[in-house]
């Protein structure tokens, strides 16, 4: 039961994780390698929230508004002029992680710290005593996740980035304004990216380079997602499942390895991954 | 040779010999000037000093490799380090766990070549295979040293884990000694890379990245290359890692990671990628300069290094390479110097094989998207001598079925045989090599090369590119010369492609299918785009290669006044399925042609 339990939280926060990484990618056809840095933002948001004493409930909205303020800048500056050059985006992208995470070290200093959990303990969970900050950490996901959906299906600039999705050239030529579709797309990605920071932050330490495990398997999933949110979901729950039992059953180290070595072989076998095609 | 021909003379050349003797004299001047710095080296520099640039140096050679791999043949790798790691571990392991002799040493230095390079073999396999792309080979080479790293971690006392293994015995040299070997390495390596890129063999692996199906249909096992690419140079990445593992007498994991990895494309990125001398000095400047400054400021300089890298790729995406040869072409303007001369390459023509039969054989050929039925029970015979127009509406098959043909993957039911042998699901390139050459839609040639050069390329099926010398000559079939004659290509041969008019292009990518000596060829309307002068040329030189060297020519086009010109027979497709398969005059009376195309059938 607990481990059911460890690869439903451990999926749910994988995906939330990912879901930046992936909703830039889908729309921008560029991969945000500032991911890890923008869910180190968030984090140290979170440990500011518990600096200044404030309610640890208030670091989810704040994380989301610092990362999305920092992607603003960051997409006039260094995106924007790479959006025909993917590869060297990649690069650019992971320059300006280095950035970040040298910014963080000057202000906050290298050493890892703690942010308070905005809740402690356990609840029992049909007999079993589980973590009660995973399981709301679950609830946050499911509730990202809906409100996702919500604003990709029923809302105008949803429609338009489905449209830039599909066909960027096309949806141009219907008056779509492009640049702000990837504008707006690329700040929301690095909101959820800061407030997934600020998710997983009470279960982890905080330091510079936290973000840099985090990217690595958040981008193997979106590689193998394709652009779907609900290969996403499925992703994060096979391959983080994997990795939950290879890391109690066999070592946490080859663990560690399980989404990324499992990720490439999929996509040797089957290069539409998960997704269709 | 049956006859000799120098056609291109567009710069006469006035040296008596060929310019290669006096290019590899430049390239000895070159290092014996190196070598002369490198042995004052430590005579002026600091014991520091020294010590930092023996490091920068094999880092520096690591930085060669992933130029090779991403400057030229366009694979973008965050693993190079972890080849230079294994190669260091495996000098590490051998010392530390069986002991240091002559023997253990021969074997640690055959282990860290092949270890790495075996490595390399399975990370290209990996990496690249027909359809593959370049993102697919970065997210392998990111997964690679994350994986190295991770079993390293695992290893416990055998690999020394996170603390990595330090106090095997090494090779007991002076600093001074380090410097030289290091540093002359580096003066080989970079003088062999030099001239390997200059070679004919180079110029494939750029035609590859520039394009990598049309370089599948002319022949070229485009994953081998890229494969065997990725292994022989994780083989020199590992030797470097054995060098280093003795100078610095400890190895850690650090090594093998990929923040490593990155390091190095950050520095081929900033010296220049493409350059070979760029990310060498670009390699040697950043890592000495970090020595230095990192000491003072320590997260301020890895935050400058962060900022120069990202306005680099942003606004200067070759590099400070690029800085200097802007630079330098103002310098050499003020002299009123020429900057470069294009190399003449001197044209032989190929005698043309003895005549041999072609055939292409389709029997019951389908393909369906799902239960979309694309073509279904295609029948057709094709032998030398023909021209076999294939004629339809939009959407009636017709580049479906040359799909069909040219790859054996494509097909979804029935059987196709090139001059007698069933094609199966062979990938593109092994069908050319039984005699059947694709010409596409929208003409596929390498932007970045000469025509020259990517007629070389078309060559390459049955006259293996050399891996030391540049093209100065090129043998040429004789219908591949009498298209570039025909249509003003051979006085153009030093012109790079993207250069060409639409019509060259068009008229480039003709004779490069026909360099490939071909017996069937499959033209996807050849004349699509091109005005009617050149048009009617382009016809005449195809009922010129039937007649001639009696190819089998199919031939998909819209235009039926030129069909009429120039087939010999023409087979009307609608809806995926053969509706007529005669003569001109059969098929232009015909009412069902008329209909089809009135849009009433």
């Amino acid at each position: 039961m607990t481990i059911t339990l460890d690869i439903v939280t451990t999926a749910a926060l994988l995906f939330v994780v990912a879901t930046g990484l992936l909703v830039i990618f889908g729309v921008l056809k560029i991969i945000n390698f500032a991911h890890g840095a923008f869910l180190t933002i968030g984090a140290y948001g979170a440990l500011a929230t518990t600096a200044f004493n404030l309610n640890p409930w208030l670091s989810f909205p704040l994380a989301f508004v610092i990362g999305a303020a920092v992607g603003l800048l960051v997409e006039r500056l260094v995106v924007r002029p790479l959006y025909d050059r993917p590869l060297d985006a990649i690069l650019a992208t992971w320059g300006l992680g280095i950035v970040i995470s040298q910014f963080i070290t000057l202000g906050f200093g290298r050493e890892i710290q703690f942010a308070r959990s905005p809740l402690s303990g356990t609840i029992s969970v049909l007999g079993e005593t589980y973590s009660a900050y995973r399981l709301v950490a679950l609830a946050i996901t499911v509730a990202v996740g809906i409100s996702f959906a919500v604003l990709i299906e029923g809302t105008r600039l949803g429609l338009s980035a489905r449209a830039v999705i599909m066909n960027e050239d096309l949806a141009r030529g219907l008056g779509i304004d492009t640049y702000r579709v990837r504008r707006m797309t690329f700040v929301v990605g690095c909101g959820l990216a800061a407030l997934a920071g600020a998710l997983i932050t009470p279960l982890s330490s905080v330091d510079p380079n936290m973000g840099v495990p985090w990217l690595i398997n958040a981008f193997m999933l979106v590689m193998v997602a394709g652009s779907s949110f609900v290969s996403l979901a499925l992703a994060a729950l096979i391959l983080g499942g994997a990795q939950v039992v290879v890391s109690s059953y066999f070592s946490p180290i080859l663990g560690g390895m399980t989404i990324v070595l499992l990720s490439a072989v999929v996509l040797r076998l089957r290069p539409a991954g998960f997704g269709r095609g | 040779m049956a006859e000799e021909t120098i056609i291109d003379s567009a710069a006469p050349l006035t040296q008596s010999a060929s310019p290669e003797p006096r290019r590899l004299r430049a390239i000895a001047v070159v290092v014996a000037a190196l070598a002369i710095l490198i042995a004052a080296g430590p005579f002026v520099l600091d014991t520091y000093m020294v010590n930092i640039l023996i490091r920068a140096f094999h880092y520096a050679l690591v930085a060669l490799t992933v130029d090779l791999l991403w400057g030229y043949a366009g694979i973008l790798t965050f693993g190079q380090a972890a080849f230079f790691g294994i190669g260091a571990y495996a000098a590490a392991l051998v010392f530390t766990h069986i002991g240091f002799s002559p023997a253990t040493i021969t074997l640690a230095v055959v282990l860290a070549l092949l270890a790495p390079a075996l490595t390399g073999l399975l990370v290209g396999w990996l990496s690249f295979y027909p359809g593959s792309t370049p993102l697919y080979a970065s997210v392998v080479s990111l997964a690679f040293p994350i994986v190295v790293t991770q079993i390293i971690f695992s290893g416990g006392t055998f690999t020394g884990s996170s603390s990595g293994l330090v106090g095997y015995q090494v090779f007991d040299l002076s600093i001074e000694a380090w410097f030289w070997i290091a540093g002359g390495a580096l003066v080989v390596c970079g003088a062999l890379a030099f001239i390997f890129v200059k070679s004919e063999m180079a110029r494939v692996l750029v035609a590859i990245r520039d394009n990598e199906e049309r370089c599948s249909y002319l022949g070229i096992n485009t994953p081998r290359v890229k494969i065997l690419l990725t292994a022989l140079l994780a083989g020199i990445a590992g030797l470097a890692g054995f060098s280093y593992a003795n100078f610095s007498a400890v190895v850690a994991p650090e090594l093998t990671s990929f923040v490593f990895g990155t390091e190095l494309v950050i520095y081929v990125a900033l010296g220049g990628r493409g350059t070979l001398i760029g990310p060498v000095l670009g390699t040697i400047g950043i890592d000495v300069l970090s020595s230095y400054l990192s000491g003072d400021l320590p997260y301020v300089w890895k935050l400058i290094v962060g900022l120069i890298f990202i306005a680099v790729i942003v606004a200067l995406p070759n590099g400070m390479a690029q800085l200097a040869k802007i630079a330098w072409r103002k310098v050499a303007r003020g002299r009123g110097a020429i900057v470069s001369r294009p190399l003449a390459v001197r044209l032989h023509a190929k005698p043309a094989p003895a005549a041999s039969t072609a055939r292409l054989e389709i029997a019951h050929v389908s393909k369906s998207f799902g239960s979309l039925k694309v073509l279904e029970g295609i029948d057709l015979t094709i032998v030398d001598g023909e021209l076999v127009s294939l004629v339809g509406p939009n959407g009636a098959g017709k580049t479906t079925l040359m799909r069909c043909i040219s790859d054996g993957r494509e097909r979804s039911g029935g059987q196709v045989r090139v001059n007698g042998v069933d094609i199966g699901s062979k990938p593109p390139f092994r069908i050319a090599a039984l005699g059947l050459g694709r010409k596409f839609q929208t003409a596929g040639i390498f932007e970045s090369l000469t025509v020259a050069e990517c007629l070389r390329i078309a060559c390459a099926l049955n006259d293996q590119p050399s891996f030391l010398h540049p093209l100065e000559e090129l043998a040429l079939p004789a219908a591949a010369q009498l298209v570039i004659d025909v249509t003003g290509l051979a006085d153009v041969l030093s012109r790079e492609a993207r250069f060409l008019s639409h019509g060259q292009k068009q008229a480039l990518e003709l004779a490069m299918v026909l360099a490939l000596e071909p017996r069937i060829i499959l033209l996807d309307e050849p004349t699509a785009g091109l005005t009617k002068s050149e048009r009617a040329r382009i016809g005449r030189v195809l009922v010129d290669l039937v007649a001639q060297y009696r190819l089998a020519v199919v031939l998909v086009e819209h235009d039926l006044d030129f069909v009429r010109e120039i087939s010999s027979r023409v087979v009307v497709l609608h809806q995926g399925r053969i509706v007529l398969d005669g003569t001109v005059a059969e098929v232009v009376g015909s009412q069902i042609v008329r209909n089809i195309y009135l849009g009433t059938v």
